[in-house]
C-alpha cells in the first residue's frame, strides 16, 4: 500500500501554499480586523482563478471532481497561515453537501443556484446544529441551516443575524435564525440526518487539518524566536527546558498528521467508517493544536501573550477552532461507541478500513 | 510565432542557502526547490503574449537532471505548451547551457526566445547574451517591457541610471529583468492539465553538443558573521569614524 500523497496532490498542495503562504501574512491579516466586513476579497478571488471552491463538486456539475484527500494537506495550509477566509469550511464542507443534495435528488432549483455562486466565489455558509455559531455569516449570500433533522436552504435576505464577539478577531460569528418553512426544506428525516451526519463529518476533518496546520505554524514560530532571543549570551532555545517544551507539541503533531490522512482516506473509501476516523483525528488535532497554545506562549516568554505579537493569531484561532465541529468530549463519545460496538472490527489490518459499513456490521 | 522560453532548477528563493559542512558545496538534501524566478517571469511574459494572439505556441526547455522536469511542469501548469528537457548530469555551466539551447533552437526554429537574465544560484548572467552570440540573434537583455510589432520586437531595458528602448529584428533572444511582469499562480485546473501536455527528453548527444566542464568549483563558504556594532558618544564622534575609520565621508 503507498502512502505517500501522488505527485498531483502534491503539487495542488504547494500551489495553494505558494499564494497563501505569500499573500497572507500577519500584517494583512491585522488589517481585516479593521474592515467592516473582515475579508481579504481580492484573495478570496485569487481562489476562485485558482479554482479552489470548484475542487470537490463533480466535473458534471463544473467542478474539477477532486476528492477530500486531495484538498486536505491544502487545509492544513489554510491553518498554517491562519487564513480568515472560510476556504477550507467552503471547500470541505458546503460544496460536497450542496453536491450531496443534488446527488440525492432533493431539493429545488435554489441549490443549483447557490452551488454556481459559491463556484463563482460567493459565500455560502453552513449552519450545523453543532455550531452555535457561523462565521462570516453577515458576507453569506446563501445558507444551509439546520432544524432538528431537516436542512434548509435560504438567501440572505430570509435568515436573522445576531453578530457576536469571537474570542478570535478575524472571525466574524453570528447567530443565525430562520423560519423552517417546507418552501426552503431541502431533505427531512433520515436523509437530512444523513446528509448532516456527513456534514459533521466533513467540518470535523477540514477543522483538524487546520488545526495541525496552526500548530506546526505556532512551532516554527517559537523555534525562530527561541533561536534569536538571547539571555545571558545564548539563545534561550538552547536550554532544554525549552527544547523540550516545542518537542512535546512536534511529537503530538507527528501523531495527529497520518490520523488525519487516514481520516481522509477512510472518508473517501469506506465513508461507514469515517465517523471513528474522523473524531479520532479531531481529538488527535485539536490537543496537539492546543498543546501548541500553551507551550508556544510559555516560551515566547512574556511576549507571547501580547497583542504586539503575531503568535496570538494562531493561538486564538486554535482556541476557536478547537472546539468547532465538536469538542473533545463529544468526539471521544463517538469514538468510545464505535469501539464498544458488539462487532466492531479492530485491529492493524483494518486501519484503513474494508468496504462499507454494511460490510463491516455484516461481519 | 513560437517562443522559446528557458527555465531552470534552483533552490526555492525563501530558503536559507546553507554551505555543506566540508565546504564543498551547498547543501542540497531536502531543500525545497523552484523554478528561478527570472524564469517565472520569462515564463509569464511568454504566456500573456500568447493569450494576446501575438504567440501561437510557448515551448519550455530545461538543461539539467531528470528532476528538472518538475520545474518544466510547473511552467506547462503556468500555461506552456510542450516541454523539452535536455538531461544532463551535473552541473552544467552557462556555456555549456547555451550551446545545448542552441541545438534546441537550431530543431525547434522559435522567432523569439525568453530567459532569465540570471539564475538566483549562480548569479552569472551569462546564458542569455552567450546564446544570443552562439544563434547569432539580436538581443534584448534587462528587458523590463516587450512588444512584438510585425517582424520586429521593441524592448525596454533596465540600465544604469534609466530606460533604453531597442528595436530589435526577429528572431531575437531577451533576457526578463524583474519588473517585466508580476508571474500568475498555477490554478488547479492547469497543474491537472499540464501532466496532459507533451513532454520529450533529449540529450547533448542528440543535440550533437559535447558538454565538456572548464571550471572546477574549489569550494563553498557562508559570508562572514556580521561583527557587532558600538554606540558612539556623541555626533561629534560619529563624523570622526565616519571619516577616518569608514572613510566615507571626506
Amino acid at each position: 500500500m503507498d502512502f505517500t500523497f501522488t505527485e498531483d496532490q502534491q503539487m495542488f498542495a504547494e500551489a495553494a501554499r505558494s499564494v497563501l503562504t505569500a499573500e497572507v501574512t500577519a500584517d494583512r491579516i491585522r488589517d481585516r480586523w479593521s474592515t467592516p466586513s473582515g475579508l481579504d476579497l481580492p484573495l478570496l478571488h485569487q481562489m476562485q482563478e485558482l479554482g479552489l471552491p470548484r475542487m470537490l463538486v463533480p466535473e458534471s456539475l463544473g467542478g474539477l471532481g477532486l476528492g477530500q484527500a486531495d484538498f486536505i494537506m491544502m487545509a492544513q495550509t489554510c491553518g498554517y497561515v491562519a487564513c480568515p477566509e472560510p476556504i477550507a469550511e467552503q471547500v470541505m464542507v458546503t460544496a460536497p453537501l450542496l453536491v450531496d443534495v443534488l446527488d440525492r435528488g432533493l431539493g429545488h432549483g435554489a441549490v443549483q443556484t447557490a452551488l454556481d455562486a459559491l463556484q463563482g466565489g460567493a459565500l455560502v455558509a453552513t449552519g450545523h446544529p453543532i455550531n452555535p455559531f457561523i462565521n462570516f455569516a453577515e458576507q453569506a449570500e446563501w445558507f444551509l441551516l439546520g432544524h432538528g433533522e431537516g436542512l434548509y436552504l435560504l438567501p440572505a435576505s430570509e435568515v436573522t443575524m445576531k453578530p457576536c464577539k469571537s474570542v478570535d478577531p478575524s472571525r466574524r460569528i453570528a447567530e443565525v435564525s430562520f423560519e423552517a418553512s417546507d418552501a426552503h426544506c431541502l431533505a427531512k428525516g433520515e436523509s437530512g440526518a444523513a446528509l448532516w451526519r456527513s456534514t459533521l463529518n466533513r467540518g470535523a476533518l477540514g477543522t483538524a487539518a487546520q488545526l495541525v496546520g496552526l500548530a506546526q505554524a505556532m512551532i516554527d514560530q517559537s523555534v525562530k524566536y527561541t533561536t534569536d532571543r538571547e539571555q545571558f549570551g545564548k539563545a534561550v532555545g538552547a536550554n532544554q527546558a525549552v527544547k523540550h517544551l516545542l518537542a512535546d507539541v512536534a511529537v503530538q503533531i507527528e501523531y495527529a498528521k497520518p490520523v488525519i490522512y487516514r481520516a481522509a482516506y477512510t472518508a473517501a473509501i469506506s465513508p461507514g467508517r469515517a465517523d471513528f476516523a474522523v473524531s479520532h483525528a479531531k481529538v488527535a488535532a485539536a490537543r496537539a493544536a492546543l498543546l501548541a497554545t500553551r507551550h508556544c506562549i510559555q516560551v515566547h516568554g512574556a511576549m507571547g501573550y501580547t497583542w504586539e505579537c503575531d503568535l496570538q493569531i494562531w493561538v486564538k484561532r486554535a482556541w476557536a477552532l478547537a472546539r468547532e465541529w465538536g469538542d473533545e468530549g463529544f468526539h471521544k463519545n463517538r469514538i468510545h461507541e464505535w469501539l464498544l460496538r458488539p462487532n466492531a472490527l479492530l485491529g492493524p489490518d483494518l486501519t484503513f478500513g474494508r468496504g462499507s459499513i454494511t460490510d463491516t456490521v455484516a461481519a | 510565432m513560437k517562443a522559446l522560453v528557458a527555465v531552470k532548477r534552483v533552490v526555492d528563493y525563501n530558503v536559507k542557502v546553507r554551505a555543506k559542512a566540508d565546504g564543498s558545496d551547498v547543501e542540497l538534501n531536502n531543500v525545497k526547490m523552484a523554478i528561478n524566478p527570472f524564469c517565472e517571469i520569462a515564463v509569464e511574459e511568454a504566456v500573456r503574449l500568447k493569450e494576446a494572439g501575438t504567440v501561437s505556441e510557448v515551448v519550455v526547455v530545461s538543461v539539467g537532471e531528470k528532476s528538472s522536469q518538475e520545474q518544466i511542469r510547473t511552467a506547462l501548469a503556468l500555461g506552456a505548451d510542450r516541454g523539452i528537457h535536455v538531461e544532463v548530469e551535473g552541473r552544467p555551466e552557462p556555456l555549456e547551457i547555451a550551446k545545448l539551447l542552441k541545438g534546441v533552437v537550431d530543431k525547434e526554429q522559435p522567432q523569439l526566445v525568453i530567459l532569465g537574465k540570471q539564475s538566483i544560484d549562480g548569479d552569472n548572467n551569462q546564458t542569455g547574451q552567450m546564446l544570443g552570440a552562439l544563434a547569432n540573434m539580436g538581443q534584448g537583455t534587462f528587458a523590463s517591457e516587450i512588444k512584438v510589432d510585425g517582424d520586429s520586437l521593441q524592448v525596454i531595458r533596465e540600465v544604469d541610471g534609466g530606460l533604453q528602448t531597442l528595436k530589435l529584428t526577429l528572431p531575437a533572444i531577451v533576457t526578463t529583468d524583474l519588473r517585466l511582469n508580476e508571474p500568475r499562480y498555477a490554478s488547479l485546473p492547469n497543474i491537472m492539465k499540464a501532466k496532459k501536455k507533451p513532454l520529450e527528453v533529449t540529450n547533448p548527444a542528440e543535440l550533437g553538443v559535447e558538454v565538456k566542464s572548464h571550471v572546477t568549483q574549489l569550494g563553498v563558504a557562508p559570508p562572514p558573521e556580521r561583527a557587532a556594532g558600538i554606540k558612539v558618544e556623541d555626533v561629534a564622534q560619529l563624523v570622526d569614524k565616519l571619516k577616518n575609520e569608514a572613510k566615507v565621508i571626506s
